[in-house]
Formats: C-alpha cells, sequence, structure tokens
C-alpha cells in the first residue's frame, strides 16, 4: 500500500443526514466517567465538540477509514485536533453537522514507517449559525517502515 | 480572579478507569478493539492494558481550564496527540498562561496546556479562554 498512489478523497462530503442531539442523559453519563457534575445551565460537557462532529458526520471512523483504503483492525490513529467555539454547546439542542475531507497527504516516520494524514473539517450548526468548528488529523499507517 | 503572563493554572491528577472505555467507546461509535482488549493491545505491542480513547484524554485538560476560568469559556483548542493513556494509568493536567489580550468582547487568555503520565506527554498544545467583559 506504501506505494501505492494516495486514495481519490480530497473533497469527499462529510455533511451529516440526522442532526445530533446532545441528550440530558449523555451528558451526565460522559461528566461521570470523571466524577463530574453537569453544568447547571444546560451547557454540554466542552468534549461533545469531538463526539458530536465524529458521530454526527456523514461516515463512521471506519468507513472513513475504509474510503482511505485503511482498515480499521490497522490501527488508526487521531494525531491532531483544533477547534473553535463560536459559544457553548447546548443539551437537547440538534446540531447540523457539515463537513468535508480537506487532504490527504504521504509521510514517513521513523516511528510508524510510511503513514497517510487525513485531514477533514467539521461543523456543528444551529438554528442557521456554526457553534463549532473542527479540524482533525487521522494518522492512517501504512506499515512500511522506514 | 486575575491571570498574569507565565501563571499556572492548577494541576488535576486524575485516574483512567477501566470500566469508563466502553462508556467512550460507545459515545464516539468507536470500534477500535484497542480501547476494550488488553489482549489484543499487548499482541500489537502497544502496551499492557486497553487504550484510553483521545477525547477522553483531552476531556481531562478541559476540566482543568473551565475549573480555572469559572467564569469563562473554551474558545478554541489546538491539540496535538503524542502519546498513548492505558487504562489504571494516573494523568496530570499542565497549563501555563502566555498571552493575555482584550477587547469589546473581553478578555482573551492563551495558554500552553498538556497532559502527561509521569514524565510521557500524551498531548500538547494551545487553548484559548474568553472571558466576557462585565
Amino acid at each position: 500500500m506504501a506505494d501505492q498512489a494516495l486514495p481519490d478523497v480530497v473533497g469527499l462530503s462529510l455533511d451529516g443526514s440526522t442532526p445530533y442531539v446532545i441528550t440530558t442523559e449523555a451528558n451526565r453519563a460522559l461528566c461521570a466517567t470523571m466524577d463530574r457534575q453537569p453544568a447547571p445551565d444546560g451547557a454540554a460537557h466542552p468534549i461533545f465538540y469531538h463526539i458530536a462532529a465524529q458521530v454526527g458526520m456523514r461516515l463512521t471512523i471506519d468507513s472513513l477509514c475504509a474510503a482511505c483504503d485503511f482498515d480499521m483492525a490497522d490501527g488508526p490513529m487521531l494525531g491532531s485536533t483544533s477547534v473553535e467555539f463560536a459559544r457553548p454547546l447546548m443539551t437537547n439542542r440538534p446540531y447540523d453537522v457539515r463537513g468535508r475531507v480537506v487532504d490527504i497527504a504521504r509521510k514517513r516516520s521513523g516511528k510508524f514507517g510510511v503513514m497517510d494524514l487525513v485531514t477533514y473539517n467539521l461543523e456543528l450548526w444551529h438554528d442557521g449559525e456554526a457553534a463549532v468548528s473542527v479540524t482533525h488529523t487521522l494518522v492512517l499507517p501504512r506499515g512500511a517502515k522506514a | 480572579m486575575s491571570f498574569a503572563k507565565g501563571m499556572s493554572i492548577p494541576v488535576q491528577r486524575s485516574a483512567v478507569r477501566r470500566e469508563s472505555l466502553p462508556i467512550w467507546a460507545e459515545m464516539l461509535h468507536d470500534p477500535n478493539p484497542i480501547h476494550l482488549d488488553a489482549g489484543l493491545v499487548r499482541a500489537m505491542g502497544l502496551g499492557d492494558a486497553e487504550i484510553n480513547q483521545g477525547p477522553a484524554n483531552l476531556a481531562f485538560v478541559i476540566n482543568a481550564l473551565t475549573d480555572a476560568f469559572p467564569d469563562g469559556r473554551i474558545e478554541a483548542l489546538d491539540i496535538r496527540f503524542t502519546g498513548n493513556v492505558f487504562a489504571g494509568e494516573t494523568v496530570n493536567t499542565a497549563g501555563v498562561v502566555t498571552v493575555i489580550g482584550r477587547d469589546g468582547e473581553g478578555e482573551h487568555v492563551t495558554l500552553d496546556v498538556s497532559l502527561a503520565v509521569g514524565d510521557r506527554v500524551v498531548l500538547k498544545g494551545t487553548a484559548v479562554m474568553c472571558r466576557s467583559a462585565a
């Protein structure tokens, strides 16, 4: 795979078809894993930016990997995440997820050998405004050691 | 509370509980077995226990930030994941103020942030917190 052409995924739409809702129960359950209480004003834990974007996008993470000719069993890794919040995420509001793959690049590292870096943007929209803008880079190790 | 360049926010020390990993996997719709199967992690030569999800690691840093800025909100995060955290390990947060700016919206505090297991840094980057003008 390492000597094959890069998968043709740039521009691939990740627009979700169903709005993502952070339920009160989900927020409470997630906070409980960290021994924290949910915010009393209905704000969701900010890490829901990641959960909502990942779950609400059109492709599951394994489908996105498959689109990149990569098997989930080969261990994709989240390399980086960048997020801007226009406003806090709230529970019990529908967020539409819009996004696309914006880049794929092949690199070589001493640790992982050949790897593809897939960059994609996602936005969470509510009531005609983007509440959150996210850029993720997924690392797909291709296996051929340097 | 006022902040100054070079000031550190309080360190938070948290245990990664094994029973939390399936909850995160379900929330994230993440079928990657490295988060659930310690035997597989060993077989892959990655370590001896289940690997905590990256967003779950980041959540510990977010907790430290929101606790340090009870009157503020997260405006931006820019984070690079540099290592794994395993079930049963204890993580420590760190955050140091690097820039303070003010505009009509309020005060914007930029921090270098990281999460580590002992000396092993597993994520690092920057955060911007916004404190609204009174």
